[in-house]
């Protein structure tokens, strides 16, 4: 696990003993992880295991009970705009202003990130190609169907280049035809050696060819990480899937086959 | 399934509009921290309050019809109505303008809550469910009154207790049809229009036709509020008439008359009291009686609407036009502060509560240049009308100011992982009030360079005000940032905001209003003594609420 204390600069994230507490609840507890510079970093863990909670301390919506956040060297919670300016966030529901078009939206996002209309406007045509969002630019946002809002939430995330982006399940309304192009975008977004990506998902295959290493909570508690060989070492596997590797280290084998079970058997039994 | 699931149902439902209309969930925003019976709690009380205070109003309304019948013949003798008025048609009209009021400001309620009511979602949840298409119906139904429950239990109770108190236990009676002809219609408007507007202005493309498309629709949708003040304001001239048509004899003005909604229900306690003869109009009973029972009908027809229709107008999408082609789009990039305003006139012009808002003061600005442009009767005339508009532009502007504030919530949980520095909202904002008040004030000046050209003193008044008006938005702006910073409460409508927009509003306009009464009590001797005294206090009320929304604690 990397008990990372660095504060240094080109790292893209750095998180030491993080806790998130709500009223009664800990959704997360001592988590320390960091995102090394060029790499992708896959955050996997079941519902409620802690993984929003953690991205949402990262881009300054929740206020952690202990722990730092790092980004690039940078806490969220004294310096914030300086770390928002750094990362591009998609969340896991699509929080957009609904009375908007994705033109409008972006231009505020562009605005806000101080962008220069001309380089941006040739990047957002390439990204709207691409994904073909370009019919939509125009329609209110309120209109849209969930994939393509979800792509309107990763040309935001895109549009300032950013050196560390922060992504909450962006998979989970695309099309395979844009899931497709986010892989291969995110594959080469890093490629330059500097870059970040943290990217939580409950879909273990994209996980498995994405990043280059990942971490699992588990109620709150990084429960493993490191890369996909790694684990399965350490899960006594060689040849698991990542998903087995997932259940076994989260003990949850056990409970996953009796579940099962339970449903076979009539329900009046 | 029954009635009673029906009940059950939209209480259920109501608990989670309150929740989503006070906390915003669906916006992202994220629960405060503290147990979910406790935030149930809070919501309900939240929406309580609200509906108290529109309840309060609506009694005030009420209150004051029966201190005006109270007191016709004082009114009478004092000259505000012309003297030859019968009582009858006095009484009439009082009743005409309470029922007015309490139907305008019923509608411009549910105009104002009906997107809150869209966007929690509520009804989209429990079609799925294995629930029969009469119970969901009604329960959409009894979800509609749910939001106007208390409000309207105040127009049913408040306005014969206190008409009854005023001219008699039968004229209590004889106005009840008319107060349940005015909830209703008034509910059955805000749906139609409701749905009209979501539907067509919501779904508009962006793009320069369709900005002036939006916003020709979003003037209609004042209409309501705007009854409010255009029928206080055109009262001398709406009893000068009644005074004429009730004095002439039977005539076809006097038939239609009769015949209009809602004096013909209005006029039901003066006829149970002295007949038709109140009104030099014998032949009238038969007419009036007649359209009364027509509205009844209609009154009905329009609930049995109104509890079908609720359903749909939930599930309906906004009208999506056949896509474009597909334009070579640039985008603009400007400075944070002048993203904040685009991006909420943007949002306003789909969002027609928000609209509103803007709308008013402007369009007020325009009716009473017009007013003065009209009837003002010399120089000073003209001026004093002018100079009175500025003042309602610059109350009205600041008085909405957190509403402004509540379009930056549509969004809250994004907002905040962008690298927006709260002042330059707070900035994005302001410039939006004044903004509103330039044009307001801009458009009376050109009004009244046309009847009387002195531009001087109506230019160096607005300027004046100015400062003042920066002051009250930086302080309600300062405020309301720093509240919601450190208690994470959305307002996003005016169920939900109602009461935080009160405790600002009042404050916002003793600030935007002390100058000018400075300038009244100092002008009387000196005009040149009044505006200085006018514009160094604004000064000073702004460089005093300055630090409030730009200093210390902002980012």
């Amino acid at each position: 696990m990397a008990q990372t204390s660095s504060v240094d600069p080109r790292v893209p994230l750095a998180i030491e003993g993080l806790s998130i507490v709500y009223g009664e609840r800990r959704a997360v507890d001592a988590l320390s992880l960091s995102v090394r510079p060029g790499e992708i970093y896959g955050l996997l863990g079941s519902n409620g295991a802690g993984k929003s909670s953690t991205i949402k301390a990262i881009v300054g919506l929740v206020r952690p009970a202990a722990g730092r956040v790092r980004v690039f060297g940078t806490d969220p919670w004294i310096d914030g705009l300086a770390a928002k300016a750094r990362i591009g966030y998609v969340p896991e529901t699509s929080l957009l202003y609904e009375a908007l078009t994705p033109r409008e939206f972006l231009e505020f996002v562009a605005s806000v990130r101080g962008l220069p209309a001309d380089a941006v406007s040739e990047r957002l045509r390439t990204y709207a190609a691409a994904f073909r969002l370009d019919d939509e630019m125009e329609e209110p946002i309120l209109t849209l169907s969930n994939g393509t809002r979800q792509k309107v939430l990763l040309l935001a995330a895109l549009l300032h280049q950013p050196p560390l982006l922060v992504l909450d399940e962006p998979l989970h309304s695309l099309d395979p035809r844009s899931v497709r192009i986010v892989k291969e975008l995110l594959a080469r977004y890093v490629a330059d050696g500097a870059r970040g990506v943290l990217f939580s998902t409950h879909t273990m295959e994209v996980a498995q060819q994405l990043c280059g290493r990942v971490g699992i909570l588990d109620h709150g508690v990084l429960r493993a990480e490191g890369s996909l060989a790694a684990l399965r070492e350490r899960s006594a596997r060689g040849d698991a899937s990542l998903e087995e590797v997932f259940l076994r280290l989260t003990e949850e084998e056990a409970s996953v086959a009796e579940a099962v079970r339970s449903l076979e058997r009539p329900a009046d039994s | 399934m029954s009635w009673r699931s029906a009940v059950r149902l939209s209480g259920v439902a109501f608990q989670e509009l309150s929740l989503q209309a006070i906390f915003a969930f669906r916006q992202g925003n994220l629960p405060p921290t503290g147990p979910a019976d406790r935030l149930a709690r809070k919501a309900r009380v939240r929406v309580l309050q609200s509906k108290a205070i529109i309840s309060a109003v609506l009694a005030l309304l009420a209150v004051g019809g029966a201190v005006a019948l109270r007191a016709s013949p004082r009114i009478v003798a004092s000259g505000i109505v012309p003297a030859g008025l019968p009582p009858g048609a006095f009484t009439a009209g009082v009743l005409t303008g309470l029922l007015s009021l309490d139907i305008a400001f019923l509608w411009w309620t549910g105009l104002q809550i009906l997107p809150t009511f869209l966007a929690s979602g509520v009804l989209p949840v429990l079609e799925p469910l294995p629930i029969d298409d009469r119970t969901l119906r009604r329960t959409a139904g009894l979800l509609y009154l749910r939001l106007f429950d208390l409000p309207a239990a105040t127009v049913l109770v408040a306005t014969p207790l206190f008409v009854g108190l005023a001219g008699g236990l039968w004229a209590g009676l004889a106005i009840v049809p008319g107060t349940i002809a005015a909830v209703v219609f008034a509910l059955a408007l805000a749906l139609l229009t409701g749905r009209f507007f979501v539907r067509r202005v919501q779904g508009a493309r962006g793009g320069g036709g369709s900005v002036v498309v939006r916003w020709a629709y979003l003037v209609l949708w004042v209409v309501p509020a705007f009854s409010m003040f255009a029928f206080v304001t055109a009262a001398p001239a709406f009893f000068r008439a009644l005074t004429a048509i009730a004095t002439s004899g039977p005539s076809l003005a006097g038939g239609l008359l009769f015949a209009t909604f809602p004096f013909a229900l209005a006029a039901l306690p003066a006829v149970v009291a002295e007949g038709t003869a109140g009104f030099s109009f014998p032949d009238g009973g038969l007419v009036l009686l007649g359209a009364a029972a027509g509205y009844l009908a209609l009154a009905g027809w329009a609930w049995v609407w109104t509890m079908g229709s609720v359903r749909s107008f939930g599930l309906a999408p906004p009208l999506v036009p056949a896509p474009a082609r597909p334009a070579r789009f640039r985008l603009a990039s400007h400075g944070a502060a002048y993203a904040v305003l685009a991006k909420d006139l943007r949002i306003a012009s789909r969002t027609p509560g928000y609209a509103f808002l803007l709308l008013l003061p402007v369009l007020d600005a325009t009716v009473i240049g017009l007013f003065t442009l009209v009837f003002a009767s010399g120089a000073s005339a003209a001026l004093a009308l002018a100079l009175g508009a500025v003042t309602t532009a610059a109350l009205l502007a600041t008085f909405f100011g957190p509403a402004f504030f509540a379009i930056e919530v549509n969004a809250y949980a994004y907002g905040r992982t962008l690298p927006l520095p709260d002042r330059s909202i707070v900035l994005g904002k302001l410039a939006l009030v004044l903004a509103l008040y330039v044009v307001a004030a801009g458009l009376v000046l050109g009004f009244t360079l046309v009847k009387v050209f002195a531009p001087t003193v109506f230019v160096a008044f607005v300027a004046a005000e100015l400062p003042a008006v920066a002051a009250a938005g930086l302080f309600e702006f300062g405020v309301l940032f720093r509240r919601a910073r450190r208690r994470g409460l959305p307002i996003v409508n005016l169920y939900a905001g109602a009461w935080t927009a009160l405790l600002v509003s009042v404050p916002g306009l003793l600030l935007a209003g002390a100058p000018i009464l400075l300038f009244h009590e100092l002008s009387a001797s000196s005009m040149a003594l009044g505006l200085a005294g006018m514009g160094g206090l604004a000064l000073v009320e702004c460089a005093a609420c300055a630090p409030i929304a730009l200093g210390r604690g902002m980012r």
